[in-house]
């Protein structure tokens, strides 16, 4: 079997273009005044690091953070009890409905963000078929229910794949033993589904902190996201480099939870 | 009379254990499929204004094959999904088999940078890519955009083929060397067959995260090309959204549906 180590070899190359290049690239950008169109010497300067404190950089910073939390604790809440009953039916249908909760991946996402907007304007479809009027654009809750909706079977699915896979006598073990149903949740289920949960976690906390039309169509543009500034200092302005900079810290952010992911599982195989 | 509350008390929460997870599991698919049935009645609309549902028309339908701009931007979507699909699914293959034969040490570390893509927020990865083609005089359109979707589409592969390897006796391989087949032989007719659901899945993983992307291919195409996602998004902007895009979704998803539908049925069949 070791023979075959040599067909790795193309991937690793690819990979060191595609990921390590762009990283080494954008750490560059983000502390000198390297001018990614007109490559040439540059200086390291800590300028950008002083525009940090740009207002709408610290309220697209506090956005972030508040909505992503919500959103990522309310898909907890509904999720793991989802991936639990999911986990322990009996059901001859329960691929099926575990599918099911793949099958909306398929349909487009800026479609199903443009289909939640739609409602939350006072006039809506709403008004003709159940007779409500909403008016949710540009609140908070409108932008946490659209994660929710987009993001919840990324929760759902890596708790669901360990729950499934988890030995049952341990349970019953824990009962014979005398612990009644809340100690053997935490003490044995929840502690062993601890790497669904963290996967689960980071694989809706990330995309919620950095969405950027999801923010933009729910608010009418108002509510900025990290995600929204990185955009517009990449596309629109040209402020690559302050943009490079915001980028920079969200890796600092995913090293964190990359960390936390090979604590819990070594080659990250929950991650789908 | 404090027995007689105990009592009561504990067969309430007996109630909510049976009901309560059912409950939230039925709550969280209407969360999830809402905007798909919003969509779904939107397409169907006899007007313009998806603001009020004037009865019931199949206008948007043939709407689909009239707007010239929508089905470019349809056969684009496709193009895309099917040729990074079979590029992916054929590279990620032969990767995982290189990996799969690496000592634990390099396994660990390949996967780790394997995983970068899968954890990064889409963000990330888009502007991490259009910074390193932007360093070769290349112009950004179809070809662009299909190298970033096989980009992000190799890393599930691999986390889906992988584990299928693990299981795999080692020394099937080098019998099969023994046996006088050639190295590439020995990979066709002893690994490939044993490993045909994780490159199934792998491959499907790699389609739906091609035909729904918009994040990393807004940031790798240019002006010229567009798939759905880019289409409905600059639609907006410039106000002349169609709600033909809600035809197409709902096909998309029902013939999705159907064809799991299909494969459910087929699957009892076989066992039975």
């Amino acid at each position: 079997m070791h023979r075959l180590k040599k067909l790795s070899l193309p991937y690793l190359i690819w990979m060191i273009v595609l990921v390590v290049a762009p990283s080494i690239l954008i750490l560059i950008l983000s502390f000198s005044d390297l001018d990614i169109y007109n490559l040439g010497s540059f200086k390291f300067s800590l300028e950008h690091v002083r525009e940090l404190n740009r207002p709408e950089i610290i309220v697209a910073v506090k956005n972030s953070i508040r909505l992503s939390f919500y959103a990522t604790l309310a898909c907890f809440v509904i999720g793991y009890p989802v991936a639990y009953y999911l986990a322990n039916m009996k059901s001859k249908n329960k691929t099926l409905l575990v599918t099911l909760l793949i099958v909306p991946v398929w349909s487009n996402m800026i479609l199903r963000i443009i289909a939640w907007e739609k409602l939350f304007y006072p006039k809506s479809i709403l008004n003709d078929v159940f007779n409500l009027s909403l008016d949710l654009i540009g609140k908070d809750i409108a932008i946490i229910i659209g994660m929710v909706s987009l993001y919840l079977p990324f929760m759902v699915l890596p708790i669901y794949s360990v729950l499934e896979k988890m030995d049952k006598s341990l349970i019953e073990a824990s009962k014979d033993l005398g612990a009644n149903g809340f100690v053997t949740f935490k003490r044995v289920i929840l502690p062993l589904s601890m790497s669904g949960v963290v996967s689960g976690t980071i694989m809706t906390l990330l995309p919620a902190m950095t969405a950027f039309a999801l923010p933009e169509r729910l608010s009418r543009g108002k509510t900025l996201l990290l995600g929204n500034i990185i955009e517009e200092y990449f596309v629109s302005s040209n402020k690559m480099n302050l943009g490079s900079l915001i980028s920079i810290m969200l890796m600092g952010v995913i090293v964190i939870m990359f960390v936390a992911i090979l604590k819990f599982d070594k080659e990250g195989e929950t991650l789908i | 009379m404090i027995n007689n509350k105990k009592a009561y008390f504990n067969k309430v929460i007996m109630v909510l254990k049976k009901v309560l997870p059912p409950f939230i599991t039925i709550f969280a698919f209407l969360l999830i499929y809402f905007p798909i049935m919003v969509i779904t009645l939107l397409s169907f609309n006899d007007s313009k204004k998806d603001y009020t549902f004037r009865g019931f028309s199949l206008r948007w339908y043939r709407e689909i094959l009239l707007d010239d701009d929508l089905f470019l931007a349809i056969f684009n979507t496709l193009t895309i999904a099917i040729l990074s699909t079979i590029i992916a699914t054929i590279v990620g293959t032969i990767t995982a088999i290189g990996i799969n034969s690496l000592t634990k040490n390099n396994r660990i570390k390949m996967m780790i940078l394997n995983n970068v893509p899968v954890i990064n927020p889409d963000i990330v990865t888009g502007i991490s890519i259009m910074l390193v083609l932007g360093l070769f005089p290349i112009s950004f359109g179809m070809k662009t955009m299909l190298l970033a979707h096989v980009f992000f589409s190799i890393p599930f592969v691999v986390l889906t083929v992988l584990p299928k390897l693990k299981e795999l006796d080692p020394n099937l391989f080098d019998a099969a060397l023994d046996l006088g087949c050639t190295r590439f032989k020995a990979i066709r007719k002893v690994i490939i067959p044993s490993i045909k659901t994780g490159i199934i899945g792998g491959a499907l993983i790699a389609f739906t995260m091609s035909i729904d992307d918009f994040v990393i291919s807004y940031f790798t195409t240019g002006p010229a090309f567009q798939n759905v996602s880019i289409y409905i998004y600059t639609s907006l902007g410039r106000k002349s959204f169609s709600p033909a895009v809600y035809s197409y979704n709902t096909l998309v998803v029902f013939v999705t549906i159907f064809t799991l539908l299909i494969i459910n049925k087929f699957n009892k069949k076989q066992k039975v």
